[in-house]
């Protein structure tokens, strides 16, 4: 009973407090809403194009890169504008095509077609060799209809419309693609991505920056008075305890919700995901008491914990796939326990795994989740001493 | 000394002296630019290995096999000869090669009309994995860049002949064909720019994100001296209240302006960032944290308490962070969030530096920056004195 009000107590200064409700609640959802859409479409190139010619060949050639499925295109007003895009990152190539090239076309003249990138960025080349496959497909149109007006003496245009017509049903050498595997490494796309991974995050950084509200109980001597009235240090450790557990499954709860809801995320396997929260939830609420005990002033945790966060949260993969970066920062990236929580989570969400296939992340979690508890029950169980 | 100079001494004394500045405006977002520069060290550019399967051995593999030994691709692809399919499967699928094009028994022949058209068995085949999405899209473009030719040979005759030509004309018209070129060419053409590299967008990115909580500490000190009877006793003396608010302001910018020097020459010195002119980045600098000071102005006059001061300011950190673009490359955002981080100074400030960081040149690259974010910066200090006055007022 002593237990359950003075986790009550602390509960209801939560509660009480509009600012630490906007990080535990709708913080987490914004960056979710914001890194899933950036998140949302990374397997394709941004390319940018500049139509200086604006007629019919023109149009049909932007309107075949825009229907590519490998490009993501973006039209812009001027060559100078489309530059500094690039430039930028913005687009990973900017297609230029030129004034008179219907003209030159229709004469039987080649056109040369700018792809600006620089020889020495790789994404830019990738990008330029998808390009490059595309506009050759509709230079194929183009000679086809060229050809054709040359040898029936009919029309460029009405000979462009047959070759449009023909060139789905024509004997053409066909490109096709075959999967060779299904287990993906990484998580999927969009909200799928972004939503476990500020889970793990979230979680972390706000159990972390709890610590602040340990280190305020301290110094306003509550412990002091606690000690004093007939509470034993065991309780107020217990109390501690699951008023942090409390808020860590309350915040991953909540993300799971507003993710399945409102971002339509499959979080897998339910038996499987409720045990991965809650194995989460148990390490943040070990990291967030041992900052109340580590830290001096409510000013260092609510200023150093997220910077903690911040810094195992990328090292675990949770700012960008550890698949992505080299060997030796993936398997350094596996001291923090973040790393474990995403290989979890991506074992659910990308390979629709179960609860026996992410028993080792769980029990590696489950001993992040121990020591830190251990540690910081041990350092509280020191300050409560009289 | 001054009366400003000295509370400026004693605010960034007591800071320095809780050690969270120092964990916040220089241990932190160096320990990030690190981490970027370490995990993406040979990582953060495109390059693939692909394999190649020739089961035909005829003119055309042999023409593919040159194809993809282009040097212009050498930047991009590394090809590998893989002597069977089932070999290039299992590659793949380990992941010791992105993709892998397999050129099947009798491409040749079916290619250049002799034997069996148009189905899929005489096409090249793109064999993926899940786990190299951008790998498999480069090998089919590849693969399809090569039988672009092909494919335009034969519409050609096949357009000849729906047009009215007599069939019986193929050959003649197949060699007329084969004589011609697809008449777009692509021309690749530098713009003479740095790459972006992620050292270079997230240093500057977490420098100003850290300053940026200057505001909270800064604010929560105010009110908390103020619950001590710190101000008072300073009204007391013989010193104006715009001297203490001066004060606090000069160890804000001083504090700002350290840290974001900081980051900038460490990056530059260990981890290869460069900056372009030295000139453009010590201005975004100081405009960035003359914002930070305004708005912490705008936190004392909005707050009534110490724990209102530390709430408001988070608010105002992770807003401006999450919308200027500070935790995510805003480039690769959607064009209505790259509109929305130029609301934010740090928006701007940022764009400045990709700016200067990939070598963009002429005078309006530091110019627009600097007066969005003194525009931003007016508009606050506006609010701010506002607020401030009705609050004396009362």
């Amino acid at each position: 009973m002593t237990v359950l009000a003075i986790a009550g107590a602390r509960a209801r200064r939560i509660v009480r407090d509009r600012f630490a409700l906007f990080f535990l609640l709708v913080l987490p959802v914004l960056v979710i809403v914001i890194v899933g859409a950036i998140a949302s479409n990374p397997g394709t190139f941004r390319v940018g194009i500049v139509d200086l010619d604006h007629s019919a060949l023109s149009a049909s050639l932007a309107h075949d890169l825009a229907d590519a499925h490998a490009l993501d295109v973006r039209t812009y007003p001027s060559v100078a504008a489309g530059k500094t895009a690039l430039r930028r990152s913005e687009i990973a190539t900017l297609v230029q095509i030129p004034a008179g090239t219907d003209a030159a076309l229709r004469a039987g003249r080649p056109v040369d077609i700018v792809a600006y990138g620089e020889h020495t960025n790789s994404d830019q080349q990738a990008a330029v060799a998808a390009v490059t496959s595309v506009i050759g497909a509709h230079g194929a149109r183009v000679q086809a209809a060229a050809f054709s007006a040359a040898a029936s003496g009919r029309s460029f245009a009405t000979q462009l419309a047959l070759a449009d017509r023909l060139v789905s049903g024509a004997s053409t050498v066909t490109v096709s693609s075959q999967s060779v595997d299904s287990a993906s490494k990484v998580l999927p796309k969009g909200f799928d991505y972004s939503a476990p991974t500020m889970l793990v995050l979230f979680v972390f950084i706000n159990s972390l920056a709890g610590g602040a509200a340990m280190i305020w109980t301290r110094q306003l001597g509550m412990y002091d008075r606690m000690v004093a009235a007939p509470v034993t240090p065991a309780q107020i450790v217990f109390g501690e305890t699951a008023v942090y557990l409390m808020i860590a499954l309350t915040q991953s709860l909540l993300i799971v919700l507003v993710g399945a809801t409102v971002f339509g995320v499959h979080w897998g396997d339910p038996l499987a995901a409720t045990t991965l929260v809650f194995t989460w939830a148990l390490v943040g609420t070990g990291a967030g008491m041992l900052a109340g005990t580590l830290f001096k002033t409510p000013e260092q945790s609510t200023s150093i914990a997220p910077t903690i966060g911040i810094l195992l949260g990328m090292l675990g993969g949770c700012m960008w796939p550890l698949e992505i970066v080299g060997p030796t920062m993936r398997t350094f990236g596996h001291l923090a326990p973040h790393a474990w929580a995403v290989d979890a989570w991506t074992s659910l969400l990308a390979r629709n795994g179960t609860l026996a296939d992410i028993r080792g992340d769980l029990l590696v979690l489950a001993g992040f989740a121990a020591a830190l508890l251990v540690v910081a029950t041990r350092r509280l169980r020191h300050v409560l001493a009289p | 000394m001054s009366p400003v100079f000295v509370i400026a001494a004693k605010d960034l004394k007591q800071r320095f002296r809780d050690r969270s500045a120092i964990v916040l405006g220089f241990v932190a977002p160096l320990g990030i630019a690190a981490l970027m520069s370490f995990a993406f060290r040979g990582a953060d550019r495109f390059h693939i290995t692909v394999g190649v399967v020739d089961r035909d051995h005829g003119p055309l593999a042999t023409a593919f096999a040159s194809f993809m030994q282009n040097p212009a691709l050498h930047g991009v692809v590394t090809v590998r000869t893989v002597p069977d399919e089932a070999t290039a499967r299992r590659l793949v699928r380990n992941g010791s090669l992105s993709s892998a094009i397999v050129v099947p028994p009798g491409f040749s022949a079916a290619a250049s009309g002799e034997g069996a058209t148009g189905t899929g068995a005489t096409g090249l085949a793109v064999l993926t994995s899940v786990n190299s999405e951008l790998g498999g899209e480069v090998s089919r473009a590849l693969a399809g860049s090569f039988v672009n030719q092909v494919d335009a040979d034969r519409l050609s005759v096949a357009t000849a002949i729906a047009a009215g030509a007599p069939a019986s004309r193929a050959a003649e018209l197949s060699a007329a064909a084969a004589k011609l070129r697809v008449p777009e060419n692509v021309v690749n053409e530098p713009i003479g720019s740095r790459p972006l590299k992620a050292v270079n967008y997230y240093a500057p990115a977490m420098a100003i994100f850290f300053v940026l909580f200057a505001i909270g500490f800064t604010a929560r000190s105010f009110f908390s001296e103020e619950r001590d009877g710190m101000i008072d006793r300073i009204a007391a003396a013989p010193v104006r209240p715009t001297t203490v608010l001066f004060g606090k302001a000069l160890s804000v910018f001083a504090y700002g302006v350290a840290s974001l020097a900081t980051v900038l020459l460490f990056t530059s010195w260990f981890f290869g960032a460069h900056w372009g002119n030295p000139i453009g980045a010590t201005l975004l600098c100081v405009a960035m944290v003359v914002a930070v000071v305004v708005l912490t102005a705008l936190v004392i006059a909005l707050a009534r308490t110490e724990r209102q001061a530390e709430g408001i300011a988070a608010i105002i950190v992770f807003g401006l962070a999450l919308l200027g673009g500070n935790f995510v490359t805003i480039s690769a955002a959607p064009a209505i969030m790259r509109r929305l981080a130029l609301l934010t100074p740090n928006g701007w400030a940022l764009r400045g530096f990709v700016d200067l960081t990939t070598g963009a040149r002429g005078a309006g690259v530091i110019v627009q920056p600097l007066v969005a974010i003194a525009a931003f910066t007016l508009v606050v200090g506006v609010i701010a004195a506002l607020l401030a006055r009705r609050w004396a007022v009362r």
